[in-house]
């Protein structure tokens, strides 16, 4: 029942910002492109009836020639669920910050900037979480490359003699 | 010439401070012992699970769950197992579901009892710490008799449970069960009752309702700022709608609230595993699964209610046998936000009171 209803939001909501709206195991997903992410989670937030209105997860992921960054939405009050899904650039990753929808996505937007160099616009304190602040590049990226086990087994080795 | 202002003083705290539970690091600005600003530092901890997941298969990773929030293992277990079982739509047996039900809620009740024991050892309350800590040890032995260690359990596997409890398993649970009310009537006693700790936590620390809400406070800490939210009830998972029990609110918003909704909390806990032991059928503890684990091409989220909130796992698998994105939730992680909003203006005693409630793992925290 609810689930129609929201159906009947996300569709519209689609037509508005040219999205894509798709099903994956009973969780509506609706994708656009990264400048419409604002409108986009605004929209959910205020849906009649059945308003998307927490912040359940944000996470970046990177589909090979783009990343996406990965919104779980649901509510506190009902049993709606959506994922939103922004189609971000890879050469180069920028995306309105949605910390001033949620404050909530202070630390997750960050992280995803630490991991995926995803930057996102108008966030208050866009820096590494995890890593230090000397790091280099992001090792969530597929590209990113680890020490080979070789490297690593080289390391290991004792010296004769030592 | 008056002096009503005195110079900022920037303090470190932690990593190695006994009240930073594990490797947490703030830097506090003070003035005077006032707090103005406080700048969490995390990634002491960081072992980069999300990464050493893409280079492992799915039954190869369980292990690794355990070490995120290692105070209540088997949640970690389920909510990862759960997720890999909801892609590759396993259903598993009776006796399994009801096993996995015991197991998470003596985990809920063990981290519980961490959380009671330290925010009181926080609180220099040395003899409510040891009472806890006897008690928890209790579940410790029943985790070690039926999977062989005590902290890192890893008793879950995709599609059911490594193993079945021995015989000697059951009276200890039973005498457990007996116990807790007394138990509980101890640490209220010798701790919470307190005049001191009332004093220390009681007004301090106030997260509103709009303010949990809007930063994405997930568990006890929400429940405690008058929000009925709970996964088991909003979306249950495993069995949880055949089980009667309630959920605990508190309208308070304040560190004391935050405290003692866990002892209610345990409460409700020991109602579900007495359901749970009256009603488990016998039976085989794990379903036909293929040995190699496959899942198709796809993606799901699946979130559980962990002791300090919610856990979710969202994996998007191509198809082969290593996941090719695991994205972990951690709750805490994310409960740490409201740390330097809530606790400007407090005193620095009273952040330890504070970052206490939150029941902070750094093992999840920093994943």
């Amino acid at each position: 029942m609810e689930n129609k209803k929201l159906s009947r939001y996300v569709d519209e909501l689609a037509a508005r910002v040219n999205g894509v709206v798709e099903e994956s195991l009973g969780v509506l997903v609706l994708k656009v492109q990264a400048p419409y992410i604002i409108e986009v989670l605004r929209g959910a937030k205020e849906f009649p009836f059945v308003p998307c209105d927490f912040l359940h997860d944000l996470c970046g992921v990177d589909c090979g020639d783009h990343f996406e960054v990965v919104y779980q939405l649901s509510s506190l009050h009902g049993p709606q669920l959506l994922r939103v899904k922004a189609i971000v650039d890879r050469e180069n990753p920028v995306i309105d910050s949605a910390t001033h929808v949620w404050e909530g996505a202070n630390y997750l937007e960050r992280e995803a900037y630490d991991m995926f160099g995803i930057k996102f616009k108008g966030h208050p304190n866009l820096k590494r979480i995890y890593m230090w602040d000397d790091f280099e590049g992001y090792p969530l990226r597929k590209d990113y490359v680890t020490e080979p086990i070789e490297v690593r087994n080289i390391v290991r080795t004792r010296i004769e003699g030592e | 010439m008056s002096i009503d202002k005195t110079q900022e003083l920037v303090l470190n705290m932690g990593p190695q401070h006994p009240s930073m539970h594990g490797l947490f690091r703030m830097v506090v600005h003070l003035e005077g012992e006032t707090v103005t600003h406080i700048d969490p530092k995390l990634g002491y901890l960081h072992r980069g699970m999300e990464k050493l997941a893409e280079s492992r298969t799915y039954s190869q990773f369980i292990p690794y769950t355990d070490r995120l929030d290692y105070l209540a293992s088997p949640h970690n277990n389920w909510a990862y197992v759960q997720a890999v079982e909801k892609l590759m739509g396993v259903e598993i047996p009776e006796r399994a579901e009801y096993l996995r039900i015991i197991f998470g809620e003596l985990a809920r009740i063990a981290s519980h009892q961490v959380c009671i024991a330290s925010t009181a050892l926080d609180m220099a309350g040395w003899s409510a710490w040891s009472y806890a800590f006897r008690d928890r040890e209790r579940i410790c032995d029943m985790y070690e008799m039926t999977a062989g260690s005590r902290l890192t359990v890893n008793i879950m596997r995709i599609g059911g449970m490594s193993a079945e409890p021995p015989e000697e398993f059951w009276p200890a649970l039973q005498s457990f069960l007996d116990d807790t009310p007394e138990m509980l009537e101890e640490y209220y006693g010798i701790f919470f009752g307190n005049e001191i700790a009332m004093g220390r936590l009681k007004n301090v620390g106030i997260l509103t309702k709009e303010m949990a809400e809007n930063l994405s406070i997930t568990g006890p800490v929400l429940r405690a700022s008058g929000v009925d939210f709970d996964v088991r009830k909003a979306e249950p998972y495993s069995i949880y709608d055949r089980f009667d029990f309630k959920v605990p609110v508190r309208t308070g918003c304040d560190s004391y609230d935050r405290t003692i909704i866990r002892m209610d909390e345990i409460v409700e806990s020991i109602k579900i595993i007495k359901q749970a032991v009256r009603d488990i059928p016998g039976g085989p503890i794990m379903a036909k699964v293929p040995k190699v684990i496959k899942p198709p091409v796809g993606e799901v989220y699946h979130r559980v209610e962990n002791p300090k909130g919610e856990l979710g796992f969202y994996i998007v698998s191509d198809g082969t046998t290593k996941p090719s994105r695991l994205r972990i939730r951690p709750a805490t992680f994310i409960n740490l936000q409201m740390l330097p909003i809530v606790a400007k203006g407090w005193k620095i005693q009273d952040v330890v009171a504070i970052f206490a409630t939150l029941d902070a793992v750094l093992g999840e925290v920093d994943k």
